[in-house]
């Protein structure tokens, strides 16, 4: 009887996990498909495929976590305003960025690749953007939010260069000269 | 017994369907289709979302750990002269290397440079099988054999990449430096060799036996050939990549460390795989 329980349980569990890793692919394959639709929809103008494909974004990319990790140690002895502040100008940063990365976009196949579970809180998800016989991995990487019990993005791997690591370590540099006020600004 | 054993399912389906429900990111269809509607990128930032920073002190340090600095320290005794270098090749780049490929590729259309690029790929060859045979990765060879066979092949001499296309084979990029790397082999200290760009007391040092291998530039050709093969090369690989390098350099605060950085960070996962 009780073989037959824990026999049940593991596989109910085995396959919850399944599911809830099934839908993070999901949801970030819609995202990627639709953001495919836009770059190659030629009725919208570049201003409105930017401002589309930012927007479907948005609500899995985590802004202030990433604000916060790229500014490490630092971001600790902020005020909150200041915290605020450093958060929106780095997500404009960053959408920027991701809109000039767009712009270069020229028919490109993506193809989703597969999804790790790292540890119990953190999944990645890989894609690879074949362009002009090249092949380019992207890797997206999950957290799952303590309170809330859901996913986010928190950094992205472009063919094996993290992103926020790489901002982490720029505004390091920054920071052992300049103030924090002046790196604001150079954002 | 049975009525209990379906209760006791049914409760597991149940709860299965709750665990769903928590792990879809906070978005789903319905939510993409609403805000695709309100698109302006100067509305209210989606982090403006009050944040509450309890509990978050332990996520804090998981990412402490996993960002630390001392996995990405370089040690870089050549600054001065790297950073020269960087402005050296930047400027080479933007004013000697791109002009010219911009002109190369608006007279040679983008399927010869993708073939003239397949090309040089599949001749590379041995590089890719000796140092994929030197750090023992035999699943990467019998891929890497396959591929040259085929696309010596049915793919014309290499011109075409039918492993890839139709076979979904994978490439697997191995050069001497990640052998070394493989074996422990730390980065040394950073260099900027002119011309090609950011590299490391190890990589560039992997150059050597590379060269040796590579049949398009090695020791039967003179200097002077092997300058116009590798330039050639280089052309066709830049034309395929323009507005790459810029796009990129928009991102940085620092030219120089911003360059040292990536090309280490991308070295690290190329050597881990």
């Amino acid at each position: 009887m009780l073989k037959k329980i824990l026999t049940i349980l593991l596989l109910t569990l085995l396959s919850a996990h399944a599911v809830e890793e099934g839908q993070i692919k999901k949801v970030m394959d819609s995202k990627v498909k639709k953001t495919l639709q836009i770059l190659k929809n030629n009725k919208l103008s570049q201003k409105q495929k930017e401002n589309k494909s930012v927007i479907l974004m948005d609500n899995i990319f985590d802004y202030r976590t990433m604000s916060q990790i790229s500014l490490g140690k630092k971001w600790k002895t902020l005020s909150t305003k200041d915290k605020n502040k450093f958060t929106r100008a780095f997500e404009k940063k960053i959408k920027y960025s991701y809109i000039d990365k767009l712009k270069l976009y020229n028919n490109e196949k993506v193809i989703t690749k597969e999804l790790k579970k790292l540890k119990p809180n953190r999944i990645s998800l890989e894609y690879a953007i074949i362009s002009k016989g090249k092949t380019y991995k992207v890797v997206y990487l999950f957290y799952k939010k303590k309170n809330s019990n859901q996913w986010y993005i928190y950094d992205v791997r472009l063919i094996g260069v993290s992103i926020i690591q790489t901002y982490r370590k720029q505004f390091s540099e920054f920071l052992k000269t300049k103030s924090f006020n002046q790196l604001l600004k150079s954002l | 017994m049975k009525f209990l054993y379906f209760c006791f399912i049914a409760t597991l389906v149940i709860l299965q369907g709750c665990s769903t429900t928590e792990a879809t990111p906070q978005s789903n269809h319905s939510q993409i289709e609403t805000t695709d509607t309100t698109s302006n990128l100067n509305s209210k930032p989606a982090s403006d979302t009050p944040v509450t920073e309890n509990n978050t002190e332990e996520l804090n340090n998981e990412f402490e750990d996993e960002f630390s600095e001392t996995t990405t320290e370089v040690n870089d005794p050549l600054s001065g002269y790297n950073r020269a270098m960087t402005t050296f090749n930047d400027n080479f780049f933007t004013y000697a290397l791109n002009p010219v490929s911009k002109a190369y590729a608006a007279v040679i259309p983008q399927p010869v440079r993708i073939g003239v690029s397949n090309f040089v790929h599949n001749l590379n060859f041995p590089i890719r099988l000796v140092n994929n045979l030197l750090q023992l990765k035999f699943m990467n060879i019998s891929d890497e054999l396959e591929r040259f066979i085929v696309n010596s092949t049915v793919g014309v001499a290499g011109l075409m990449d039918p492993a890839t296309h139709y076979m979904n084979i994978p490439k697997h990029n191995e050069d001497f430096g990640q052998t070394l790397g493989h074996y422990g082999a730390g980065p040394g200290f950073h260099l900027v060799l002119p011309l090609i760009g950011p590299s490391n007391a190890r990589d560039a040092i992997g150059l050597v036996p590379d060269i040796f291998l590579s049949p398009l530039i090695n020791l039967h050709t003179s200097p002077g050939e092997s300058i116009a093969i590798y330039g050639a090369v280089i052309i066709n690989k830049n034309s395929l990549r323009l507005g790459e390098y810029e796009s990129l350099k928009k991102d940085a605060l620092d030219l120089y460390p911003f360059l040292k950085n990536i090309y280490e960070q991308k070295r690290v996962s190329d050597i881990a795989e």
